[in-house]
């Protein structure tokens, strides 16, 4: 697919400050990105640095102390709470580091409850959640709970959730950090395919060289600010 | 959504847990069904005695000596001594009297069985009473001289069949008459149906009281003004004793209600009870899925799908609990009197007072039998309606128990939620 150089995510002066008791923890501080519609984008930097901060931020999982974040155009920062979590559903996809599927939930009915939750019908959820899952490579797994499957496999069952209502953009969180290097390779080579086809903008906040070689962009994070590309 | 089949999940998951939170709402609905039951048992025996007191709302008798035993007030109140039949005349010029009948009730026997015997006039006994539920045959009429209504009852103790003669004594004077009968009633409570009902003339003729009643059956112009118009008859009529049946029933009826009022007290505080129990539980399970809430709300779940899963969940608890709970206060409301058959087996009457003749283990000339066998006044009645009623009362105290948790979860932020272990 073509890669355009559109700009969609776009963050201005961001800054978030946790309160922690009496004293004030700059996570952010005025951070300014930019990140093109197709990318991959890497986000190192050491633990406490800001990085999953700025991830929850362009998610709309919290909101800044101050600043803006635009996603093609509209900032997020100035929507209310139902019209937030419609951001979620329909406009980004979040993987994170534990999976965090639905225990109670089989591979199929984790990737169909984004679905469900968008007003989906039975039966077009069921065959958009299977087709999600043929791509990652799981379709005869679709009836295993995950507590029988594997890391790679719970991940995999992850991001076929997380493209479920088709996202321009996907957040993960150190998705291969509880991953061997084998299933994170596999996981890597996934996530290239699905940009590749789909076009999909991927912001991964990562330590492992084998996420990092996948990436077109890297920044590392230092102190709540970007120090370099 | 998911909401049905996750919540179904969830509370498959703790099997333990959730029986035992259900229990707790299944002991007060159990509760509230058995006494419920009860109450409406109670209800349907004071129904019958309404129907039974035939809707007279004043009788009027003489307050000197006792002539015997029977009659009078279906046993409950012994029979005083006769009127001059002339009394009709006196009572019904007493401003707010709108029919009178007069009765003479005696003990006799039919077929060598020992009876309550009513001497009626069948058409102002009609109007005063609103009649007798004949279930065959028909009611007496003006010209009923040597004809005979019999309860039904007492026509199966007899092995009678309508048509068939029997004969008829008021064992005092030992004269004994033929009768046909011709009609059959029915009150549904059995010691009410071992009685007949004949024309005045022939019950005065056969105890030789000629011109002599026992009763005056009297019904006022409005329900409303029963106990003025008894005092008026109290005070112009000396000599009388003046009872009023429909009033007897009221205060029945409301201390009907004041028991209702108490056991479902007692029901709700159980229930109250109970739903602590779903508090907690709902809380519980809130606090264990904070991670769980925080990954829907981050894949795009408004606070209201969440609020929506827990509260599913916990209306699943009380709908469970108000199932159970309806099938064991079914079992126990029929267990339960059998535990205790002194209180719902023997003569406690609906009106709370013992029944006179109803010593266990004596034969009550009316009854035909020992009281335990035929007295069994308060039968749980397990209606439609008191299960309907406990079944949503179970639903909404899950409903309601489950609000706080359900409104905790769906308040958390997502990041926060996202950061619990």
């Amino acid at each position: 697919m073509s890669k355009t150089t559109k700009t969609i995510v776009r963050t201005l002066n961001l800054s978030k400050i946790y309160r922690r008791g009496k004293v004030n923890i700059q996570a952010l501080n005025n951070v300014n990105l930019q990140v093109s519609s197709g990318e991959i984008v890497g986000i190192m930097g050491p633990s406490g640095s800001g990085k999953t901060t700025l991830l929850n931020l362009i998610g709309g999982l919290d909101r800044p102390t101050s600043g803006k974040v635009f996603v093609d155009g509209v900032d997020i920062t100035t929507l209310g709470e139902s019209e937030l979590a419609d951001y979620r559903l329909r406009k980004v996809g979040f993987v994170f580091q534990f999976y965090n599927l639905i225990p109670t939930l089989t591979a199929l009915e984790n990737v169909e409850v984004p679905l469900a939750l968008a007003g989906v019908s039975k039966n077009e959820r069921r065959e958009r959640a299977l087709s999600l899952l043929r791509m990652v490579g799981l379709e005869a797994r679709a009836d295993h709970k995950p507590d029988e499957l594997s890391g790679g496999e719970q991940q995999r069952v992850a991001i076929a959730r997380a493209l479920a209502n088709n996202p321009s953009i996907v957040l993960a969180d150190e998705p291969t950090g509880d991953l061997d290097s084998k299933s994170a390779t596999a996981l890597m080579n996934l996530i290239k395919e699905l940009n590749r086809k789909n076009g999909q903008t991927f912001i991964i906040v990562t330590h492992d060289p084998i996420v990092t070689q996948a990436c077109t962009t890297i920044y590392t994070m230092r102190d709540g600010r970007i120090e370099s590309a | 959504m998911f909401t049905w089949s996750l919540a179904i999940r969830n509370l498959r998951r703790r099997k333990l847990r959730t029986a035992l939170t259900a229990s707790g709402i299944v002991v007060g609905i159990s509760m509230m069904l058995i006494l419920l039951s009860l109450v409406s048992g109670m209800e349907t025996q004071v129904r019958s005695m309404v129907r039974a007191l035939g809707g007279a709302d004043i009788t009027v008798s003489n307050s000197t000596s006792f002539r015997d035993r029977a009659g009078g007030f279906f046993g409950f109140l012994p029979s005083p001594s006769t009127l001059d039949a002339s009394i009709v005349n006196v009572l019904s010029g007493i401003p707010g009297v709108y029919a009178l009948s007069p009765q003479y009730s005696f003990s006799g026997s039919i077929n060598g069985r020992r009876v309550t015997i009513y001497g009626i006039e069948p058409a102002s006994y009609e109007i005063v009473t609103g009649g007798l539920n004949i279930i065959e045959g028909r009611f007496l009429t003006e010209n009923s001289a040597g004809e005979i209504v019999i309860g039904k009852a007492l026509m199966e103790f007899l092995d009678l069949t309508l048509g068939q003669t029997v004969s008829l004594s008021s064992g005092q004077i030992g004269a004994e008459r033929t009768f046909k009968v011709i009609g059959v009633f029915e009150t549904g409570m059995v010691f009410q149906e071992y009685a007949a009902y004949i024309a005045l003339a022939d019950a005065q003729e056969i105890t030789g009281e000629s011109g002599r009643i026992t009763h005056v059956l009297i019904k006022c112009e409005d329900p409303s003004i029963v106990s003025e118009v008894s005092s008026l008859i109290s005070s112009a009529v000396p000599g009388v004793r003046v009872a009023t049946p429909t009033i007897m029933v009221q205060q029945a009826t409301n201390m009907l209600n004041t028991l209702t009022m108490f056991f479902a007290t007692i029901g709700l505080v159980a229930l109250f009870a109970g739903s602590f129990g779903v508090v907690n539980t709902m809380m519980m399970a809130v606090t264990e899925r904070t991670r769980e809430i925080g990954v829907l709300k981050a894949i795009g779940a408004k606070s209201h799908d969440i609020m929506k899963l827990f509260l599913t969940e916990a209306l699943l608890i009380g709908l469970i609990g108000g199932g159970v709970g309806v099938l064991a206060g079914s079992i126990l409301a029929h267990v339960f009197p059998m535990l205790v058959p002194g209180m719902f087996a023997t003569g406690i009457s609906p009106f709370g007072m013992r029944n006179p003749f109803s010593r266990p283990g004596t034969t009550n000339p009316m009854l035909g039998g020992t009281t335990t066998q035929t007295f069994r006044l308060v039968l749980p009645a397990i209606t439609p309606m008191n299960v309907a009623i406990c079944f949503s009362l179970g639903a909404l105290v899950g409903i309601l128990a489950g609000l706080y948790p359900a409104w905790r979860a769906s308040r958390m932020k997502p990041v926060e939620a996202l950061r619990h272990v």
